[in-house]
């Protein structure tokens, strides 16, 4: 699939059929999620990747959103290492923008999937992290539910021209 | 190109051909990255895209990174806009996914591209503010810098199955 009609088609999905993932898939969604830019290139996402159906269950229940958990293939939680110290916080970011290209591998491999947040509440946090023992440096940011589609859902038409300024935003010509 | 050729090819360029960025370039990246996902549909991004030369050194000033603007022909503002929030303090990952498309939008494009970080430094932040005219509403996440490549880099291979586990951390 063409780099700009596998964003401009990605849409959040949420049902899937019985089809397992591939290893091979999942292993292309991992190396897609860790070529994301980083701050000084720290690379501290940290991926889990989730197959067993109890613990899949386990998970959907982990946050109101993550029901798609339960009836996906596999589920990856995009989790980052808080331990640096010379961009604290910087992580979330990182982390956000592997779990965007993990997304859109998955919709250029034909799968599904649907980005579940966790971070930035606590609760959702402490769940996960009892789910799947995470120690204190490691935290979760979101949770990628994965499988072969069973919906189909058409492009979204985000684009605002309100929403883009030229040079300043008081100078704009365009809505706001 | 190939989407998945376009994420692990993609790698940070900053120097840049002596040329503008057409428009319907800076439109295609523009809607790359309104099609980011964002929690509860928030769309909480906004843009201000900068052309102009003299307003492009000023940015370059404004962070101890941003440099190479000085030899950029375009530069992305990437914003977000804490009152279109659903959820609380999810523009931050908005706004990370939206500057993400546009850096994949930019390599698909044969363009290059850098994310310069801004947001929470609070002096870039303000300095960004002021250059671009933004209302208090808006906070300065990131900088996009673009222009045609004139420099090459190989994919970078940042795959470490160290950073993978299964079922569990343990």
């Amino acid at each position: 699939m063409d780099a700009m009609e596998a964003m401009m088609t990605r849409r959040s999905i949420r049902k899937f059929t019985d089809e397992p993932v591939t290893d091979a898939d999942i292993d292309a969604i991992l190396r897609a999620a860790m070529a994301a830019p980083s701050a000084f290139n720290q690379q501290r996402w940290r991926l889990i990747v989730v197959r067993e159906p109890a613990r899949l269950a386990h998970l959907s229940k982990a946050t109101p959103y993550a029901g798609s958990l339960a009836g996906a293939a596999v589920g990856i939680v995009v989790c980052g290492d808080t331990t640096d110290e010379r961009t604290p916080g910087y992580w979330v970011v990182e982390c956000a923008a592997a779990t965007e290209n993990a997304l859109l591998a998955a919709n250029a491999l034909g799968l599904g999937a649907v980005w579940l947040g966790v971070a930035m509440y606590d609760e959702r946090i402490g769940n996960v992290r009892e789910i799947l023992a995470l120690p204190d440096h490691i935290s979760p940011l979101a949770m990628i539910a994965i499988g072969h589609p069973a919906e189909t859902r058409e492009p979204a038409e985000r684009f605002d021209a309100g929403k883009v300024h030229y040079e300043t935003w008081q100078d704009a010509g365009s809505g706001n | 190109m190939e989407a998945l050729q376009a994420i692990m090819g993609r790698r940070s360029i900053r120097r840049y051909e002596d040329r503008p960025v057409e428009d319907d370039r800076v439109e295609a990246l523009v809607k790359a990255a309104m099609a980011a996902p964002s929690a509860g549909n928030e769309q909480s991004w906004r843009f201000v895209v900068v052309t102009d030369r003299d307003r492009l050194d000023k940015l370059a000033d404004a962070s101890p990174y941003a440099g190479l603007l000085e030899r950029a022909p375009l530069a992305i503002v990437v914003c977000g806009d804490t009152t279109a929030e659903k959820h609380q303090g999810f523009w931050l990952q908005d706004c990370a996914a939206a500057t993400e498309n546009i850096l994949l939008a930019a390599h698909a494009l044969g363009l290059g591209a850098v994310w310069l970080g801004f947001y929470p430094v609070e002096e870039r932040v303000e300095g960004v503010r002021q250059i671009c005219k933004l209302p208090d509403a808006l906070i300065p996440f990131s900088i996009v810098a673009l222009g045609y490549p004139s420099e090459e880099k190989p994919p970078g291979d940042r795959y470490n199955e160290e950073y993978v586990r299964r079922e569990t951390w343990l």
